[in-house]
């Protein structure tokens, strides 16, 4: 009876699991292929095995001696920028979603959807003016600049433009609500007598921010920095737009292959390379995040 | 305990306390005029229906909703606008609140760890609440695990370890099982004796208002309707929401025939006067009918014909230790005898004429 049931269960979900797998290995496999053929004359791929590929995304060939190799010195300051960057911008998607979402869960309920609504707003407008309004804002002259200098505070025009500044500022407005909805939720479930408890029990504002609110709210920023930190890794349009060819990030280099550089193999292995980042970078995190509450009582 | 010696004088004194919630036309009063002193060391209780204002009134104690007028005072210094935290007064919440992701110990240990004692004193304190509580055995383990009496257990060890002034107990027996209830009962009695803590307890069960507490106050609608010894309350209830809310009680309405020395003389139905106390404040006039009241157990059944009273049995309920009767007045009003049961007593035949003594007394005139 109890196996009976459980094989329906899986006869019921199959189509779903079909999608699924189909839906995410598919392409996959086929940057996994790609990465390992030469590249075509005008883009695409030329259907010979070759490790070229793999090869050039760490190290360089001199261009007079083939056999002299050098490590790719451009490609790994992009990786290291890439995590560094995205590493920020969750550090300040987390600083600036956690009192939003207090903000919104203390509301009176009737309140909190108008909130919830108002953070969502951006998404209406497409990613890419957004992005040029921030750049409108940062350009030499540009809102900012332009009110500073009026105001005396600077001479000149400073540089923001084509800055990891630029592209951290960016992607931090890009990403907050991804950070703020999953920490509102987590809010949201917040028994708010326990803070009382904490407040009775002689805690300040501070001790009670730390050892009951952060303790229980912790799977929201969880969910958070997961949900603002991958889509920081392959962000392409933000460092694109504000990052230019200075601030590269490795959307935009793997973007680059697969035009300009016409060299999709190079491309693919690339993009595996970003793969293998993001898996290693949130096994790391889930490890040191879920040490202490286990397994067992991960519900908390 | 560390200052268990019961001091005497005045640990909490409220005056003129209002509570509004919300404002204009949508204003709510919880609180209205509250004038509250509790001794030092004592067992207070607050008694009333649901949504008396007894949790907002151990809220404006504890610090969590400030007055919207009046006075509160904590052994002799004005708390208005202190925060909770550094009130030296800890609260067993309604629902417990105990933090979901420490353990039993730890939650324990919370108040003096933010108290910021050295962690040999935390650890000292500790093992010593987990006994007195009977929950060594559980010490590691998360709230979540356990039952409801447990966890109740441990929100009493978590309020009392940091030795607070006092303690307050919003409704903590509420979530137990009857025998889980008269035990935790006799449990808490014990602790506020040993520790010598003043306990502010909440409570709509008036058995439980009355076994433990030595003073309390009935509440309804936000005010204090009577205040004074659970003998006080009981026997002597001022008016008739505190004679009903207490006890079993026959409300009898009587013709005064006299008034004299600060007792009345009601006629009885059938013709018999008889002597009442007068409830304090209220004031008869010869000649008014006025609401009187006298409890099951200070009646008593005699031969028809003889007694105050003469009445027809309309059933009997029977409660084990005693049994309940029934009757009609010869003026048709209802009156309950309780009687203590003996082995083998019959209980009276339905329509049959009884006589009815009532206590010297006991019988009490109520204000309104
Ligand atoms: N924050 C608030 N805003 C508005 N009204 C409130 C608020 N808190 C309490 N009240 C109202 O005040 C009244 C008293 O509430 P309180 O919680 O003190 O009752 P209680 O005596 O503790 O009842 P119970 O026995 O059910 O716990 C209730 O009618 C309640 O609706
Ligand atoms: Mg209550």
């Amino acid at each position: 009876m109890k196996r009976d049931s459980h094989r329906w269960k899986w006869i019921l979900v199959s189509p779903a699991l079909v999608v699924l797998i189909l839906a995410a290995s598919g392409p996959l496999l086929i940057v996994a292929v790609y990465s390992v053929l030469s590249p075509g004359n005008m883009g695409g791929v030329a259907w010979d095995f070759s490790t070229e590929a793999w090869f050039r995304v760490f190290f360089k060939r001199d261009i007079f001696d083939p056999e002299t190799v050098t490590l790719n010195a451009d490609h790994l300051a992009v990786f290291q920028r890439t995590l560094w960057l995205s590493f920020q911008t969750t550090l300040i998607c987390a600083a600036l979603g956690f009192p939003t979402a207090w903000f919104i869960a203390t509301r009176p309920v009737n309140r909190r959807m108008v909130w919830l609504f108002l953070i969502t707003v951006p998404f209406w407008t497409n990613l890419l003016i957004r992005t040029f309004a921030i750049q409108e804002l940062i350009r030499n002259t540009g809102t900012v600049n332009t009110v500073l200098v009026w105001l005396g505070l600077i001479r000149e025009p400073v540089d923001l433009m084509y800055t990891d500044f630029a592209v951290l500022l960016g992607m931090s407005y890009v990403f907050l609500p991804l950070m703020v909805l999953p920490l509102y939720a987590a809010m949201d479930k917040l028994d708010f007598r326990l803070v009382e408890a904490g407040y009775d029990l002689y805690a300040s504002r501070l001790q009670v921010l730390w050892h009951v609110i952060l303790p229980l709210v912790k799977p929201g920023f969880i969910a958070g920095s997961i949900l603002v930190f991958i889509p920081s890794i392959g962000a392409y349009v933000t460092p694109r737009v504000l990052g230019g060819g200075r601030s590269m990030m490795m959307g935009n280099l793997i973007g680059l292959q697969f035009g300009q550089g016409r060299n999709w193999p190079l491309g693919s292995a690339l993009a595996m390379v970003l793969l293998v980042i993001v898996v290693v970078a949130l096994i790391f995190y889930l490890r040191i995040t879920t040490r202490e509450t286990g397994g067992r009582d991960g519900r908390h | 305990m560390a200052d268990g010696a019961q001091q005497s004088g005045n640990e909490i004194e409220i005056k003129a306390v209002s509570k509004v919630f919300g404002l204009g036309a949508a204003a709510f009063h919880a609180l209205t005029e509250i004038d509250l002193t509790i001794r030092t060391g004592e067992f207070f209780t607050l008694l009333g229906p649901s949504g008396c204002g007894k949790t907002t009134l151990l809220r404006v104690i504890a610090g969590f909703e400030h007055p919207s007028s009046g006075q509160l005072r904590i052994k002799g210094q004005d708390v208005v606008g202190q925060a909770p935290n550094r009130r030296l007064v800890n609260t067993v919440f309604q629902n417990y609140a105990l933090f979901p992701h420490m353990t039993v110990a730890q939650n324990i240990g919370f108040g003096l760890k933010m108290l910021g004692r050295p962690r040999s004193e935390i650890d000292a304190t500790t093992s010593e609440m987990l006994h007195l509580v009977k929950m060594e055995a559980m010490a590691m383990r998360k709230p979540a695990e356990l039952s409801g009496g447990q966890q109740q257990r441990v929100a009493l060890a978590r309020a009392l370890a940091p030795r607070p002034r006092v303690l307050l107990l919003d409704e903590p027996l509420s979530a137990l099982d009857l025998k889980l209830r008269k035990e935790m009962q006799t449990e808490l009695k014990r602790l506020q004796v040993e520790t010598g803590i003043t306990f502010v307890f909440v409570t709509h069960d008036q058995e439980e208002a009355l076994t433990m507490s030595d003073r309390l106050a009935v509440m309804n609608k936000g005010r204090i309707l009577q205040l004074g010894s659970p003998h006080d309350i009981y026997h002597a209830p001022k008016e008739r929401f505190v004679a009903d809310f207490i006890g079993e009680t026959n409300f009898l309405s009587l013709t005064v025939s006299a008034v004299a020395g600060g007792c009345a003389e009601l006629v009885l139905p059938g013709g018999r006067t008889v002597s009442a106390r007068i409830a304090e404040g209220v004031l008869p006039a010869k000649g008014e009918t006025v609401s009187a009241v006298i409890r099951p157990e200070q009646a008593q059944l005699v031969e028809a014909g003889t007694g105050d009273l003469s009445a027809t049995v309309d059933g009997s309920v029977f409660f084990g230790t005693d049994t309940h009767i029934h009757l009609t007045l010869e003026d048709s009003q209802s009156f309950t005898v309780r009687r203590q049961n003996t082995v083998g007593q019959a209980d009276p035949a339905r329509g049959a004429r009884v006589g009815l003594a009532l206590m010297p007394g006991a019988l009490q005139v109520l204000r309104g």
